[in-house]
């Protein structure tokens, strides 16, 4: 191994873990403020790719505008999803919104197997690439990269500095008072759960301009995004970016010397060492 | 103003108000007595729709608002302050004060609202970059009893305001109750302390059993039959 490939991985680690980051804080957005482990992340993320898909393939959408398209279908699903699958057990025990969430996505799944079947496809499109010396970096890989920064940077913005923001913290800090403040809380938990749909849709079609993907992807960066959330504490946006970069880090890293398709294992191995030694995550937490 | 008429509710299937009456005037104090138990914090929620009304209704300044969820009837000018505060942690002081103007009610009035809760309660204004998780217990229920005035209501409902409280804070409590409705404000209390409440009261209810037993004025009330036997048992 030479000093280029490493560079190369650790390049590439770091853009990736932007997006697998980006991802997690859709997971993320939804356990903080709805206390919902959301197990149809994955099939949306699955979602996102096919919906780049037929927006480049069918239409010729340029993809990053197709982005933006995503994310308005995403906050859209997600608010059907909240009203259709999740609105009369959110005060109900954790199972029943885990099994709401898990029927959600074995839907997606199922309609998704039927009308795409389970062959890979692929984005036929190229940004050409940076190079320096003999490193060549894919201009997905970077624009990847810099699109998932601009949207957790909006993401904050948006939670910090806009009144439905302001209120989306205050539901996740204690509902009831949420209410007696006059906010309309099941309208937030709506769009909560909307904005970590279209996230991971949006991180989805990402994926999909850098990875070939079957209706079947969705699960391993689901299961991705549980460890990212796991590595940088429940509940903490940032530490589900620093989350998702270490994780990109170690992937692409660590496959410089083992095989791609060992990688679950690692990722399985990092969750119950990270549940056992620091259940808080990485970055503390609650 | 606020006018109660029959008013039933409960948990599950155990009912806990049997049908409560009681009205509460403009630019009055009226406090709710009763034994642990007779179902005063039900009474409160239930108007305020924390807890489903079964039956009878709620009158809002001439309006229906029986059935209406919480947020809307902010927006109708009630607010509450409940047991237990309820504030926002890891927000600051004015974070908090400021989430309290969110509706469009109240927000018109955000400026001259803030002005009134700091002079009211001007250990706020220094403490407004604090932290609310890390202010004292007797300054979180000055914070959450300001946070309500942020709202802009008519009618402010609330939860034993006094309770866990060091007993100089308690009277502060009600000083600051008293300057309420001296700011115009009409405000129907839930207490345990009695002497205090219906110092400060100008009408009294006392609530036994999920049934308003009695109500009138202050002087009707204490020396009535009725609560000696509620809290003597004589």
């Amino acid at each position: 191994m030479n000093a280029e490939v490493l560079i190369d991985s650790i390049i590439s680690g770091l853009l990736l873990g932007l997006v697998y980051g980006l991802a997690a804080i859709g997971l993320n957005l939804i356990w903080g403020v709805m206390k919902v482990i959301n197990l149809s992340h994955g099939a949306f993320i699955a979602l996102g790719m096919f919906s780049i898909w037929i927006l480049y393939t069918s239409f010729g959408i340029f993809p990053y505008i197709g982005i933006i398209m995503i994310l308005g279908l995403g906050l859209v699903l997600g608010i059907i999803t909240y009203f259709g699958a999740l609105h009369r057990v959110i005060d109900a025990p954790e199972l029943s919104t885990l099994l709401a969430t898990f029927s959600v996505s074995l839907i997606i799944i199922g309609f998704g197997t039927f009308i795409f079947k389970t062959n890979p496809k692929a984005l036929d499109f190229s940004l050409g690439g940076i190079e320096a010396g003999s490193i060549v970096i894919l201009g997905t890989k970077v624009a990847t990269g810099v699109i998932s920064i601009i949207f957790t940077v909006l993401l904050y913005a948006f939670l910090y500095k806009t009144r439905p923001g302001k209120a989306i913290r205050a539901v996740s800090m204690n509902r009831t008072a949420a209410e007696l403040m006059g906010i309309n809380s099941s309208l937030i938990l709506a769009l909560s759960f909307g904005i970590g749909i279209a996230l991971a849709m949006v991180a989805g079609a990402l994926i999909a301009t850098i990875f070939p993907f079957t209706i079947l992807s969705g699960g391993g960066y689901e299961l991705k995004s549980f460890v990212i959330c796991v590595l940088g504490g429940l509940g903490s946006p940032i530490g589900a970016l620093v989350g998702g970069i270490t994780l990109g880090l170690i992937e692409s890293v660590v496959t410089l010397g083992i095989q791609t398709s060992f990688v679950p294992v690692l990722e399985f191995a990092l969750l119950v060492a990270i549940l056992v030694l620091k259940p808080s995550g990485l970055l503390g937490g609650k | 103003m606020l006018k109660v008429e029959g008013l039933e509710s409960g948990y599950g299937t155990m009912q806990v108000l049997w049908g409560a009456d009681l009205e509460v005037k403009k630019g009055t104090i009226t406090t709710v007595l009763g034994p642990n138990g007779a179902g005063k914090s039900t009474l409160l929620n239930t108007i305020f729709g924390l807890v489903k009304p079964w039956n009878g209704r709620i009158i809002l300044n001439g309006e229906d608002v029986t059935f209406d969820p919480p947020h809307d009837k902010v927006e109708k000018g009630l607010t509450i302050v409940l047991e237990g505060r309820h504030l926002f942690p890891s927000m600051t002081v004015r974070e908090n004060l400021i989430l309290g103007a969110y509706t469009d009610r109240a927000m018109e009035k955000l400026e001259s609202s803030l002005e009134l809760v700091y002079s009211l309660f001007p250990v706020l204004k220094e403490r407004a970059e604090q932290m609310a998780g890390t202010l004292s217990g007797g300054e979180q229920q000055m914070l959450a009893i300001a946070r309500s005035l942020m709202t802009n209501p008519d009618i402010v409902l609330m939860d034993e305001p006094s309770q866990g409280l060091a007993p100089k804070l308690v009277m502060e409590v009600f000083d600051t109750i008293t300057k309420l409705k001296n700011e115009g404000l009409t405000i129907l209390l839930v207490e345990q302390n009695v002497f205090a409440s219906l110092e400060i009261s100008d009408y009294a209810y006392v609530l036994n059993e999920g049934r308003i037993v009695l109500g009138g004025t202050i002087d009707e009330v204490k020396d009535s039959e009725e609560i000696k036997k509620v809290y003597l048992g004589l």
